[in-house]
């Protein structure tokens, strides 16, 4: 994708809201309030997350997927569902995998075998009918060094860090990378292809949200920073994903639209699942700030 | 036999004989023209009525003040009215072809009497115009109206008359009968704006103290424009007082204006100079992210005329805008209009009037991201060459013909590196050109007393130039539908086809026929009905909620179709007591093909092939519009009510699928089922004045969420179909108070003070409504941003 958005996004987070303020540019007079709006409901649909991750290094025998049901907006009360079946077929060398249902809302394995580049089949079977996502696992590249400074964010006395990694050459990649600061509860999420770095060192940078700006980064805090390889189709998705999820309060946003995951039901179509089935590796490292 | 020779010789002989003297001694017809003129400031009067007392023959002036009847030998009381001026009658001998120019003056008495025409000029008239769906609005009724800080605004007027809204506050453009904001032909002096809105839609580019007079065609749009489906936006400048010198502006509370205009050439020209500015620093430091911040914008109009003779008449206009922001040491833009007109008005023959013009328009957007060494830039431009004629053929019918030809050159984007360490590489959309040119011929035929008929027929052509090259792709299918994700995508692109700059990439042709017919009921009444097909070959692409000056301008070519609409409307009109009311009814129903749309999460900016992103579709649109206008008293105003509805669908096409929202109609962005205004003005004493102004409009459509779903340690929300959902209702009243005090009447110099409150029990109406997590608490939230809440303001004008 050769945009405009996508460079400022790659080399500028931080300013994101600056930009997006640039443009609404009505800093003076608009005001922005949390309303009570009721908003429709529609009926549940089943949730399927099977975010399978090898952790580089590792067997990656363990996973676990998570079965729930959509809920209506302002209800965030969790909705596992039991009693479905879950399995996972290596369609490049025929294994097989079922998951165990734990009888809330989980489903696990401790069988699992991760193998790079093969193909994966999900199946879940709930009320009668099936759901069924294919993926490849895409391997991802160590973090080579994560660097601290205090010059590089928008506040300039604040920490921030950087991560950096080597781009595999001569293929075309994907990665997606979460920062989780402290107490914070909700992760910052970034995606990148290498299109423009191919082979490169590539980096990411990380500062504290602009909505916490109270609880300000100290030395001693820590950050779990996650790093995975992934599909261009999860990358899409998880795109759009993030957009929507920084749309509150910016009146520029692009019409929000429906998040189909990768899940299909071939008996029923109208009937699909939300969720995002993905299989990847992962790097994951926790920094810690000093002064 | 003796009875029948009794009979020939008393009756058929005599007749016999009148007939044969009238064969031998055949009444001459002569024509009368010349230019109606305002006598203070020798503005040319634009619709004033002049005719034969007593007679059916007469017509209005054209744009130029120019008139020219036609009528057997004789002696005549010719009369020239216009409303809120005082009505003159004068005798004339028409033996001769004669020019004959007329003065007329304000009448002091009826300055308060809103004027606003909806279809013809002058209501003494029995002459009636089937032009339907048109208001004119002189620049003294947009003064009245109140305004956001103390700015008169064009624009915001016109929001307030029926049919006519916006797609919320601080959005930019306007909506005409459910159509979008790219879809209204917007033209300064014959010059295309692009942009018209500073400051996202808080105000217009057009200075009132410049502007004479607009003209607004909601859908019966005359044969001689083309290139939009909604509407046509005609604002003329004005020429500039040719009497003496004068002064005209104004200090406010974030702007100051100033008009200067003046005679030339020993009064056989004028000119007007107006410029109007922010003042530079505004809001400062407002925000602490964002410290250092300034926001600013300023227009220049200018104008000036030059009377070669009697026949020949030469105008240069021109205007220059730009909006300013720099958001401390991150962001640098502007944008903004400039435009240049240069005119021959030349009159043939007393019967044949002609105007050729020679015009140029540019709109362009920049922005440098100094954190990123980026420079950005996009802009369109054109020439426009129209040569248009009026014939006067005789006292029934009035022919009008021309030619336009328009060069387009778009910049869709380019991007630079700002200094040469950048790590920006330069990138450059395609640039397109193209070329639209169109002729038509309309004749208005007044066929009786009591029907006249408008037919007029516009055919145009636009030829995509090459230059470029134009991607193909996999079977035919720039966008294509993933049945497993349930989502549209790009197509794959399978190499490109180059185009030299010789050659044309894509060629359209479309006839335009322009259809009206007016019918008096009694000398108060009257009912029309009228067709209008157009074709629009450029396209404002825009997939957020507002429009943005990132949105970026399109042709038409091998993935875009033209769109064309068709536009059926019938009204009626009704005039009480001596004109002291008014009533008018309109309806309509129109139909827009090829109206392109945007698949679910289009990434539209700075993408150089949209065909990627879009799919083709068509729109609907039918509506009740009602006006209720006091013209006369103490007291005046209106009430305008619009019932409407606009919806659009998109079927998947080569693309396959189901189309964007399963292929049904759903409601269009700036579909509003209600837009209720009330206006008013009373002129309490000779000092003091008091406007108000209502508005109630239903919320917009907007997509809301239906649910939730958790995942990945967050909530994602669940979006419902396109639109289904609406913002809640907006509505207001902003109040004013206009002080003149007049202290010495004789003296040149005169003020008023301003006094005005927008919104005025601070609403908070929702310009957007957005819904995600709370950062913080984790719950799901709604955030709504208004814009404007209360605003009170200052304004100090003068004239001299």
């Amino acid at each position: 994708m050769n945009t405009l958005i996508e460079i400022i996004r790659k080399n500028i987070l931080k300013s994101k809201h600056a930009l997006k303020m640039a443009l609404l540019g009505l800093i003076a007079f608009s005001c922005t309030d949390v309303v009570d709006i009721s908003v429709p409901t529609e009926a549940p649909r089943l949730v399927i997350e099977a975010s399978l991750g090898w952790e580089k290094g590792s067997l990656g025998n363990n996973q676990t997927i998570k079965l729930s049901l959509s809920t209506p907006f302002y209800d965030l009360t969790p909705s596992p569902v039991t009693g479905a079946s879950v399995r996972i077929e290596n369609v490049t060398n025929g294994d097989v995998f079922i998951f165990e249902d734990q009888q809330d809302g989980r489903y696990t394995t401790a069988d699992f075998e991760p193998i790079i580049n093969n193909t994966y089949n999900l199946e879940v079977i709930y009320n009668n009918e099936a759901y069924t996502a294919q993926e490849t696992l895409i391997p991802v590249p160590e973090i080579d060094r994560i660097e601290q400074s205090r010059i590089g964010g928008s506040d300039p006395e604040e920490l921030d860090l950087t991560i950096y990694f080597n781009d595999i050459e001569n293929e075309v990649n994907f990665y997606y990378a979460t920062f989780l600061e402290g107490n914070d509860l909700l992760p910052l999420r970034i995606v990148l292809s290498d299109e423009f770095t191919d082979g490169n060192e590539m980096s990411i940078f990380y500062e504290e949200n602009e909505a916490d700006a109270e609880d300000e980064i100290l030395p001693g805090d820590m950050v779990d920073i996650y790093l995975f390889g992934i599909t261009e189709e999860y990358y899409d998705f998880l795109g759009r994903l993030i957009e929507q999820g920084d749309n509150a309060g910016d009146p520029f946003a692009t019409v929000p639209t429906r998040l189909k995951g990768n899940y299909i039901n071939p008996g029923n179509p109208e009937n699909y699942a939300f969720g995002y089935f993905r299989v990847t590796e992962f790097v994951n490292e926790v920094y810690t700030f000093v002064e | 036999m003796q009875y029948l020779s009794q009979l020939f010789k008393k009756s058929f002989l005599p007749l016999f004989l009148i007939l044969i003297n009238s064969m031998l001694f055949a009444q001459e017809e002569y024509t009368l023209r010349g230019t109606i003129s305002d006598e203070t400031n020798g503005e040319t009067m634009f619709g004033t009525t002049v005719y034969f007392k007593g007679t059916t023959i007469g017509t209005t002036t054209n744009e130029y003040g120019f008139y020219s009847i036609t009528a057997p030998e004789g002696k005549y009381i010719l009369v020239v009215s216009y409303v809120g001026y005082k009505e003159i009658q004068k005798e004339v001998f028409l033996n001769k072809n004669t020019t004959l120019n007329i003065e007329i003056k304000e009448d002091p008495s009826l300055l308060d009497e809103v004027v606003i025409t909806a279809t013809d000029g002058s209501e003494r008239l029995n002459i009636r115009k089937p032009q339907m769906g048109v208001v004119t609005l002189k620049a003294e009724t947009i003064k009245l109206v109140p305004a956001v800080l103390g700015e008169v605004d064009l624009i915001k007027t016109i929001q307030l008359l029926p049919g006519v809204s916006n797609n919320g506050e601080g959005s930019a453009g306007f909506n005409v009968r459910g159509g979008a904001v790219d879809q209204n032909l917007v033209l300064l002096d014959e010059a295309i704006i692009y942009n018209t809105s500073h400051f996202f839609g808080l105000f217009s580019v057009f200075n009132n103290d410049a502007i004479k007079d607009v003209k607004l065609y909601k859908g019966d749009i005359p044969a001689k424009f083309g290139g939009r489906t909604a509407s046509v936006l005609d604002v003329r400048q004005k020429d500039g007082n040719n009497k003496r010198l004068e002064l005209n502006g104004g200090i406010g509370l974030i702007s100051s204006r100033l008009a200067l205009e003046a005679p030339l050439f020993k009064k056989k020209g004028s000119f007007l100079l107006a410029g109007r500015s922010t003042y530079a620093q505004l809001f400062m430091g407002l925000a602490d992210d964002l410290g250092n911040s300034k926001i600013s914008f300023y227009d220049l109009n200018l104008k000036a005329n030059y009377e070669i003779n009697e026949n020949n008449k030469i105008y240069v206009s021109s205007y220059f805008g730009r909006d300013v922001f720099n958001i401390s040491s991150l962001l640098d833009s502007n944008y903004g209009n400039i435009t240049g007109n240069l005119r021959w008005n030349h009159i043939f023959n007393d019967k044949l009037f002609s105007n050729l013009s020679l015009i140029y328009s540019k709109y362009d957007y920049q922005i440098v991201l100094d954190f990123v060494k980026l420079d950005w830039i996009s802009d369109i431009e054109n020439f426009n060459l129209k040569y248009d004629f009026g014939y006067y053929a005789s006292d029934k019918i009035k022919i009008d013909f021309g030619l336009s030809g328009i060069s387009y050159n778009l910049n869709p984007g380019e991007i630079t590196p700002s200094t040469p360490t950048s790590p920006i590489n330069p990138l450059k959309l395609d640039q397109k050109r193209a070329f639209e040119a169109g002729a038509y011929a309309s004749v208005e035929h007044a066929i009786t007393d009591k029907l006249t008929a408008r037919y007029g027929l516009r055919y145009s052509t636009f030829n995509r130039l090459g230059g470029q090259a134009i991607k193909n792709y996999a079977n035919n299918q720039p966008v294509v539908y993933n049945q497993g994700l349930g989502i549209y995508q790009s197509g794959e692109a399978v190499g490109e086809t180059e185009y030299s700059r010789g050659q044309t990439i894509e060629q359209f042709g479309n006839l335009e026929p322009r259809l009206g017919l007016s019918y008096k009921l009694t000398d108060h009444s009257s009912i029309k009905g009228s067709y209008t097909r157009t074709a629009q070959y450029l396209q404002l692409l825009s997939n957020t909620a507002s429009v943005t000056p990132l949105d970026v301008w399109t042709t038409s070519g091998t993935y875009v179709k033209p769109q064309l609409s068709n536009q059926y409307a019938l009204g009626y009109y009704k005039k009480f007591n001596d004109n002291a009311y008014s009533f008018e009814a309109e309806t309509y129903y129109k139909t827009t093909d090829n109206r392109i749309d945007y698949i679910d999460g289009a990434d539209l900016i700075g993408n150089n092939t949209i065909e990627t992103e879009i799919l083709n579709g068509e729109a609907r649109a039918y509506g009740l519009e009602l006006m209720l206008r006091k013209n006369k008293g103490r007291f005046t105003g209106w009430f305008s009510y619009t019932l409407a509805k606009t919806e659009q669908r998109s079927f998947g096409g080569i693309a396959g699928g189901p189309g964007i929202n399963n292929g049904n109609w759903y409601n269009a962005p700036f579909d509003r089922t209600h837009d209720i205004s009330i206006t008013g003005m009373y002129k309490f004493t000779d000092k003091w004045t008091f406007s108000a102004n209502a508005v109630y409009q239903t919320g917009r459509p907007v997509t809301y969420p239906t649910g939730q779903f958790e995942y990945d340690g967050s909530s994602v929300v669940i979006y419902n179909n396109r639109n289904a959902s609406r913002l809640p209702a907006y509505h207001r009243i902003d109040v004013s108070a206009t002080y003149k005090p007049n202290r010495k009447p004789d003296k040149q110099w005169k003020g008023e003070w301003v006094f005005s409150i927008y919104n005025m029990y601070n609403r908070r109406n929702a310009a957007s409504i957005t819904f995600g997590q709370n950062y913080n608490t984790v719950a799901n939230e709604a955030t709504r941003t208004s814009i404007f809440g209360i605003i009170p303001s200052i304004t100090y004008n003068f004239k001299f």
